[in-house]
């Protein structure tokens, strides 16, 4: 079944243009220059430290590097990160 | 970021999470929908970061059974304000303090204003007021209200043809209008005139002292009859010259008449008094209690049950206080609880026929003036019925009937 799903829901994003982040049950990210990072619909916080973030996510992890991070706001599923960035990295599983 | 807004108001605290992996505790928390912010990593083993008050509780539910360590570093918002600011028992005193005098000094009459009369008359006011307590420095809250000190110095200050007396916050401001008192000069004519009657009478008495009197005592006269006239006949001398008197006949003096006619009037009147009356009477047994009001609730302060009167009278008198200029919800009442007594009078007829009288009398000097006088009174008809007795009263008045009336001469 879920798998099924999977398999449907690139196929509906792609001909009915859906938010994929939505259908497939991705992370947003959002940047604002190397200030910010604001991720929604993560599943959870892996490591968190002053130059590095990883959250998990349901295809491994994104992992965000920087210095001098504090997380602005800690939410159930989203996280806003100040700092200075310097890369965002999908790591999968 | 709107989770966290108002979180100043409902305070905060800034946790440290000491242990392994201390971020995953806070991963703990969001979780459990419990918010954080401001999350800092201060070394391999620390986090610092900012909970709601309100979750306090479930934080160290989630403590339970872990071996984080949890320390609050520093504790912001207005609960925590507050908090200390209720330990500093002497400034809360303070401010206690001042609100009171604040309220105090809002509620004493800081000056009493009398504009538009003359010196000698604003002193009687401001003596008259003293005597009713208002002068600076007295509580509003324990005065009458305007209109009734309004209608006092009408009555205590006969000068005064008009008084407006009006509260502004601390201020007593009386507007007053003074009384030109007019010598009674009834329509006084200027130049010649006669002195008519005003009324049909038999006139008992004459005193003129300029004029030609045209009527005797004894002597009947209706309503516009000539008493005094104004014309003279022309002095001796001239009568002397018979020639021509003929001519002269009608030639004359004019004068201003003046004098005095006391005549009897009569006088038919009607009354009816009632042969049962029923009177309430205070006994001047009186108990005062006084009621902060707010909305409806009303705090008794001063005063408390009521007295064992069978039948009360009750006066109430609400007062405003003020804060500044401001009005507060709060009113002052004072009420009067008089004890009250119900009488059931019967009058005999003669009772009542006197009272008739009596009454009746008064009704007509009354209409009379103060120069008027009954000299006496006659029932002409008495009937009774309905428990009412009536009267047909017949009386007798000695009063002035002189009215002034130029004479009119003519081209």
């Amino acid at each position: 079944m879920k798998k099924w799903q999977q398999k449907i829901a690139p196929l509906l994003t792609k001909y009915f243009s859906l938010p994929s982040d939505v259908m497939m049950e991705l992370p947003r990210i959002t940047i604002v220059g190397d200030l910010h990072v604001y991720i929604e619909n993560h599943q959870g916080l892996a490591v968190y430290s002053d130059t590095e973030l990883r959250l998990k996510t349901n295809k491994g992890y994104v992992q965000i590097t920087g210095s001098s991070f504090v997380l602005k706001m800690m939410l159930p599923e989203e996280i806003l990160l100040e700092g200075t960035i310097k890369e965002v990295t999908f790591i999968p599983e | 970021m709107k989770h966290i807004q108002g979180s100043l108001l409902t305070g905060y605290v800034t946790v440290r999470v000491e242990g392994r992996y201390p971020e995953l505790f806070f991963q703990k928390c969001a979780e459990q929908g419990i918010i954080a912010w401001g999350i800092q990593k201060k070394s391999e083993t620390t986090c610092v970061g900012n909970f709601k008050l309100q979750d306090i509780s479930g934080l160290r539910k989630l403590k339970w059974g872990t071996n984080y360590k949890l320390a609050f570093t520093s504790r912001r918002g207005l609960p925590f304000l507050m908090r200390r600011f209720m330990k500093r028992k002497e400034v809360l005193l303070a401010l206690a303090l001042s609100v009171l005098l604040i309220f105090c000094l809002s509620n004493i009459i800081w000056e009493v204003k009398i504009t538009n009369v003359p010196k000698d008359l604003e002193e009687k006011i401001s003596k008259q007021l003293d005597e009713y307590g208002i002068h600076r420095g007295s509580w509003t809250f324990t005065l009458e209200p305007p209109s009734e000190i309004q209608q006092q110095l009408m009555n205590d200050i006969p000068e005064l043809l008009w008084i407006g007396v009006q509260q502004k916050g601390t201020t007593y401001v009386l507007e007053g209008v003074e009384k030109t008192i007019v010598e009674e000069e009834e329509e006084e004519v200027d130049g010649p005139r006669n002195l008519v009657a005003s009324k049909k009478g038999v006139i008992e008495k004459m005193y003129v002292s300029k004029g030609q009197p045209k009527v005797r005592v004894n002597d009947f006269v209706k309503e516009g009859d000539v008493l005094v006239s104004g014309k003279l006949p022309n002095s001796d001398e001239e009568n002397a010259d018979g020639k021509e008197d003929e001519k002269k006949e009608e030639s004359h003096e004019l004068t201003a008449a003046e004098g005095e006619v006391l005549a009897k009037t009569w006088y038919e009147t009607e009354v009816t008094v009632p042969l049962s009356a029923s009177t309430e009477l205070l006994t001047g047994e009186k108990k005062t209690k006084y009621h902060l009001k707010i909305s409806s609730f009303e705090l008794p302060i001063w005063g408390f049950g009521d007295p064992d009167f069978e039948k009360v009278h009750r006066e109430r008198n609400e007062k405003d206080l003020f804060f500044f200029k401001w009005k507060l919800p709060v009113t002052f009442v004072e009420t009067i609880v008089s004890e009250k007594k119900q009488q059931q009078g019967k009058r005999s007829k003669e009772e009542a026929i006197d009272i008739g009288i009596r009454q009746a009398k008064k009704e007509l000097l009354l209409k009379l003036g103060p120069d008027a006088e009954i000299t006496s009174e006659n029932v002409l008809q008495q009937t009774t019925e309905n428990g009412k007795v009536k009267l047909i009263l017949y009386m007798v008045a000695e009063e002035n009937i002189v009215r002034q009336e130029p004479i009119d001469q003519g081209d």
